[in-house]
């Protein structure tokens, strides 16, 4: 009985130490940051964005009217220290910012210009913060534009953001998937320099940030990824766009389909060709203790689009088309490799690859390597396979005899 | 010593959880950079060799732990201040790991928590374990044994999947040539982990066949440092040069990149999980290590009234060890290697060897 009685209170006794009362966080006392935006401050170095999720108001029908019917809510607030910003806002905002779902920061291009590393480290140290949140640079607007638009068919903004900028990077390849962690690799390594995706808020700015934007069916402001950003040791240099950036994203192997348009005959566009999938791989080799840089691609798609008489049906046909593909492609990328060259920025890792297969001349070069990089010879071998035309055969064009 | 059997296997169970303990966590050979797995091969190899001195003193003296066997061969007076500095050692080292488990769990989750608290938790569970005795250390080490393998395949399978790993992350090999490599090999994993199977000298008189013990606990040691290996090419692999030297926990970076299947994310709990299973064991040992010790050399016949003040003993000087992190790991990277670890787990062991090998010499020629 009495060791019964003991045992019993025991147990009561242990009961507090299973609430891990000294971590605790209820849930109603937590903000969830969903993305961050980070501006240059008038009188402070840095003014910060918050975007809290309201998680009453998302899932309730779209665009119901009235200011309570809003998914997000967005805080301001300033400091010197990213930290010292954070603090900051607790004199707004009513509950403990909570970071562990922040998915995307928002950086604009005034702090990119000089200040970003100032922000990585309290990013890159903080337990709650996540190493694979998405890094953007705000063109042509501020971040805090960026942090405060609602979107349309994405109830948080956020997700907006990362699913576009993976399902770009899956059908158009003129962006990636930058988190803060490949950034830090690229910014670190002496071989590589770092680039981020640029984010655009398109339309009547003013417009953004209220409900009645949600009730068109085009809203009068949207967000668009717009270029890529290149860096050079953490400080913005340049915009690469379009064409270009593609280059760059295929280099790194990142890139799964995209449009490839290709005369023909006479017709300046007449085919369009979908690659489906690619591989890419680049190497080096030293020809008189000079490096040399090869890339080469290998890949295979389909016809998408025949805007002119053509016989798909023969395989010589396609065969041309194929070395047309190539062409185009290996264009692109000796495209995108000039612009970095111009910019003087390796964003491609080449300095990498060297470093890997002759540490004993990367020592010796790495110390003006931009210099190297700008006057770096490169070759581009593409290998296209037209797999299959879709589900016809010859295009109307032929039918119609024209 | 008490009336303890343990099988062949739960003392190889024993050694793989011991050795892989705070081994995995931590970023071991570190500052060989990229070929920090080469250096724990180095340190495996050593460690192998060094088990081999405590296996012929163990041959010996095969009924009896370190504490006593140090008396027979040094004398009863000099034996005794060895075997109570073994003690302190012991203790410190359980302090050490305890210390670490603490710090892990403070850093990354639990932020706010006083240390005190956690190591609270964690030497209360210990303390009732050796209360019971060792041989429920080695069943409880039985059953975890088999949770941690699965574990770890499916943090491996995870990783895999998930698309980490970077090979090229591995290379150039040997880029800074073999100095940082035997450096590091010298002074950090010869002895951590591999060098601490000294604590087994203290359990294997437990062991029920005699016969078994070089294969079992070599077996184990080559086990663990396979995979102790595998997670250092792991984690480079997957984090790159720079965040495995600047990670304080490697393996909880790796971990935390894992994203699949877009709810498949932040796995750290896996990781906290083999945490308090690798430092539990290591602590017990270390602790059960000490406790035995004490009641041989102080001739206490119920050793389990001492596991509690020894406990309390072990959870304040994890508080007062160092003030900070970066004490705590400067203290354990470049002094206690060099002053503690050598002495204690390879110059006094080779030494008592050449003792005991001469008086064995002496016993068989006046047996012959």
């Amino acid at each position: 009985m009495k060791k019964g009685l003991i045992i019993v209170s025991l147990l009561f006794m242990l009961m507090p130490l299973l609430s891990a009362c000294w971590n605790q966080k209820e849930l109603t006392d937590l903000a969830f940051v969903m993305a961050l935006g980070i501006d240059k401050g008038k009188d402070k170095k840095f003014k910060l964005s918050f975007q809290l999720v309201n998680p009453g108001n998302v899932t309730t029908g779209q665009g119901s009217g009235g200011g309570q019917g809003l998914p997000i809510a967005v805080y301001r607030s300033t400091g010197d220290t990213i930290t010292e910003a954070a603090r900051n806002a607790t004199r707004k905002v009513s509950r403990r910012l909570y970071y562990a779902h922040t998915n995307v920061v928002v950086v604009s291009e005034k702090i990119a210009k000089k200040d970003l590393l100032y922000i990585l480290d309290a990013l890159d140290r903080d337990p709650e913060f996540r190493t694979t949140t998405e890094m953007v640079i705000a063109r042509g607007c501020t971040a805090e534009d960026i942090v405060t638009t609602l979107t349309i068919l994405d109830r948080l903004p956020v997700n907006k953001i990362t699913k576009q900028l993976k399902a770009s990077q899956a059908m158009l390849g003129e962006n990636m998937s930058v988190s803060i962690d490949d950034y830090l690799s690229a910014l670190v390594s002496k071989g590589k320099q770092p680039f981020l995706n640029g984010y655009s808020l398109i339309g009547i700015k003013s417009k953004a940030r209220k409900a009645e934007n949600l009730q068109k069916t085009t809203t009068d402001a949207f967000l668009s990824s717009n270029g890529l950003a290149i860096f050079h040791d953490g400080n913005f240099r340049g915009w690469v766009d379009d064409d270009k950036a593609r280059g760059i994203v295929w280099i790194q192997n990142k890139l799964k389909s995209t449009d490839i348009v290709i005369p023909w005959k006479e017709k300046k566009k007449a085919l369009v060709v979908a690659p489906i999938r690619s591989i890419t791989k680049v190497s080096v080799h030293f020809v008189n203790q000079k490096p040399e840089i090869d890339i080469a691609i290998n890949s295979e798609g389909w016809v998408s689009e025949a805007n002119t008489v053509i016989d798909l049906n023969n395989p010589v046909i396609i065969e041309k088309i194929d070395k047309l593909v190539e062409k185009e492609i290996s264009r692109q990328i000796l495209d995108s490799v000039h612009a970095a060259q111009k910019l003087k920025c390796d964003i491609f890792g080449f300095g990498d690859k060297v470093h890997i297969t002759n540490p004993i001349l990367w020592k010796k070069v790495q110390g003006n390597w931009d210099e190297k990089f700008a006057s770096l010879k490169v070759n581009v071998t593409t290998d296209f396979y037209v797999r299959r035309e879709g589900i016809r055969t010859l295009p109307f064009w032929s039918s119609m005899g024209k | 010593m008490e009336n303890a059997k343990i099988k062949a296997y739960q003392l190889f169970v024993l050694v793989v959880l011991f050795e892989m303990g705070s081994a995995i966590l931590v970023g071991l050979g570190a500052e060989a950079k990229q070929d920090a797995w080469m250096s724990i091969l180095l340190g495996l190899g050593g460690g192998l060799a060094v088990f081999l001195i405590y296996y012929q003193l163990y041959k010996y003296y095969q009924d009896i732990p370190l504490t006593s066997y140090v008396q027979k061969i040094t004398g009863k007076w000099i034996g005794r201040i060895i075997g109570v500095s073994y003690i302190i050692y012991f203790l410190y080292s359980a302090a050490r790991v305890l210390r670490d488990f603490g710090e892990l769990l403070t850093s990354t989750i639990y932020t706010t928590t006083p240390l005190i608290v956690i190591n609270c938790l964690m030497i209360f569970t210990i303390i009732y374990g050796i209360h019971k005795g060792f041989e429920v250390i080695a069943r409880v080490g039985e059953l975890f044994f088999i949770l941690v393998y699965m574990m770890a395949l499916v943090g491996f399978c995870l990783i895999m999947f998930s698309g980490l790993i970077h090979p090229e992350n591995l290379r150039p090999v040997l880029e800074n040539g073999w100095k940082p490599v035997l450096k590091t090999f010298l002074m950090e994993t010869i002895n951590f982990p591999f060098g601490e199977m000294i604590v087994f000298t203290m359990v294997l008189p437990y062991l029920n066949d005699a016969k078994k013990a070089k294969w079992v606990c070599m077996g184990g040691m080559v086990l663990s440092g396979i995979n102790i290996t595998i997670t250092a090419v792991i984690n480079v692999a997957s984090l790159g040069t720079d965040l495995f030297t600047r990670a304080p926990f490697p393996l909880l970076s790796t971990i935390s990149k894992i994203q699949l299947a877009n709810f498949i994310e932040r796995l750290d709990v896996l990781f906290m999980l083999y945490l308090v299973i690798g430092g539990f064991f290591k602590i017990s040992i270390f602790f059960y290590a000490a406790v035995a010790g004490t009641a041989d050399i102080f001739g206490f016949k119920n050793q389990t009234k001492l596991s509690f003040p020894m406990g309390a003993l072990v959870l304040f000087s994890s508080i007062t060890i160092a003030s900070n992190y970066s004490e705590h790991i400067k203290e354990g990277l470049k002094i206690v290697p060099i002053y503690i670890h050598w002495p204690f787990q390879i110059l006094i062991p080779s030494f008592l060897l050449i003792i005991a090998f001469f008086k064995n010499r002496r016993k068989q020629k006046e047996q012959s």
